[in-house]
């Protein structure tokens, strides 16, 4: 029973894997950091996965354990997150740099929500994973109402990043 | 946003460039200890909790009882011992039912407010474990007092009683400060990311 439990867990989360993976980059600054965050979660939602009762889908389900891991239970964050490069990059944009090609931007956004707080990034995180607002308040423990509000301040917080 | 709208676009590409974890990895990881802050408070609490009962064999150990019993405070003594393990008992349960609650599966919001009171019954026993220690402290003199009529009328004399009472004050004070202090120093460390988080997210939703 326990071997086909830990069997069935292991098949879906490397199915899955990619939804930590792409917390992991961005609640780490590097990739010491992102593999001791995707163990951390491996084992938050291996624990979790007894009372996990299939009503819901594994990738949603995961989704909730692993921010959950990356905000509240992961130890060594505080310590690679906001690395100081992130910051001395996007306070010195200079005009040409953000009014060149897409991937610039893109890659210029990345660096902007990486200074964001742990909040912030799942909000974000959930933003671009194309989830309803129903679902980030509901993951978060907050009114939708303040979802949306908190979302339009991020845009407007990332904004300024780009454009100080 | 149009630059975070192009950011989403780019977002589900970038799936293609993690380095995917073989199935044999994962296994490997499912027997690694977890380092997770639960589990800390889960050790520290359990060595809070076991402190307060040796601190309370210590106050109230059995030998000391007996030679308490001629002593014209011996009931109150009594009622005080059963009192401090009945309140003992009442933490320890306390404390696991809130840790039971502690769950990944939840809210982020009732997450950390059932981290949070699970801290919190720990705090407050250890802080009901110095009120102990203080009362006790209490007894003893007033038994020193009553056994040695000589240490009475030492105690007695008003520059001792300065003396004294500034000595008992400077001991308990002495101790709050090194429970504060170690208390700043384990969870100032360990709950300082927690903490932030917790406002941050009371804030949206003030």
């Amino acid at each position: 029973m326990s071997e086909n439990l830990e069997q069935s867990f292991v098949q879906q989360l490397r199915e899955n894997q990619n939804i930590i993976h792409k917390i992991c980059r961005l609640y780490t600054a590097d990739s010491d950091a992102h593999k001791d965050l995707f163990q951390e979660i491996t084992i938050q939602l291996w624990k979790a996965f007894p009372k996990f009762r299939g009503d819901s889908k594994f990738s949603t389900w995961a989704y909730r354990v692993a921010l959950n891991t990356a905000i509240t239970l992961y130890r060594k964050s505080t310590r690679t997150v906001q690395t100081v490069d992130y910051e001395k990059h996007s306070f010195f944009i200079s005009q040409e740099d953000y009014n060149t090609d897409e991937e610039e931007r893109i890659k210029l956004m990345y660096k902007a929500v990486h200074q964001l707080n742990d909040i912030e990034k799942a909000l974000v995180f959930m933003y671009l994973e194309d989830k309803d607002y129903t679902e980030i308040a509901e993951t978060l423990g907050i009114s939708e109402v303040n979802a949306r509000v908190k979302m339009n301040r991020i845009k407007g917080k990332l904004k300024k990043i780009l454009n100080p | 946003m149009e630059a975070l709208d192009l950011l989403k676009k780019d977002w589900q590409k970038q799936e293609n460039t993690f380095e995917q974890v073989s199935e044999a990895s994962i296994y490997g990881m499912l027997h690694k200890k977890s380092s997770s802050i639960v589990k800390w408070i889960l050790i520290i609490s359990l060595i809070e909790l076991g402190l307060g009962v040796v601190l309370s064999f210590f106050s109230f150990d059995s030998d000391l009882l007996k030679k308490f019993e001629s002593f014209e405070y011996f009931g109150y003594i009594k009622v005080l011992t059963a009192f401090n393990y009945a309140v003992i008992l009442f933490f320890v349960y306390q404390f696991y039912i809130n840790y039971k609650k502690i769950s990944t599966t939840t809210s982020t919001r009732k997450l950390m407010d059932d981290i949070i009171s699970t801290r919190k019954t720990v705090k407050y026993y250890i802080w009901f474990n110095l009120v102990m220690v203080a009362v006790s402290t209490l007894f003893g003199v007033v038994y020193a007092v009553n056994l040695n009529p000589k240490f009475d009328s030492i105690a007695m004399n008003p520059k001792n009683v300065v003396v004294f009472g500034l000595i008992c004050t400077l001991i308990i004070v002495g101790f709050v400060v090194v429970f504060w202090l170690i208390y700043r120093l384990i969870y100032g460390r360990l709950l300082r990311k927690l903490f932030v988080n917790y406002k941050e997210l009371k804030k949206i939703d003030l």
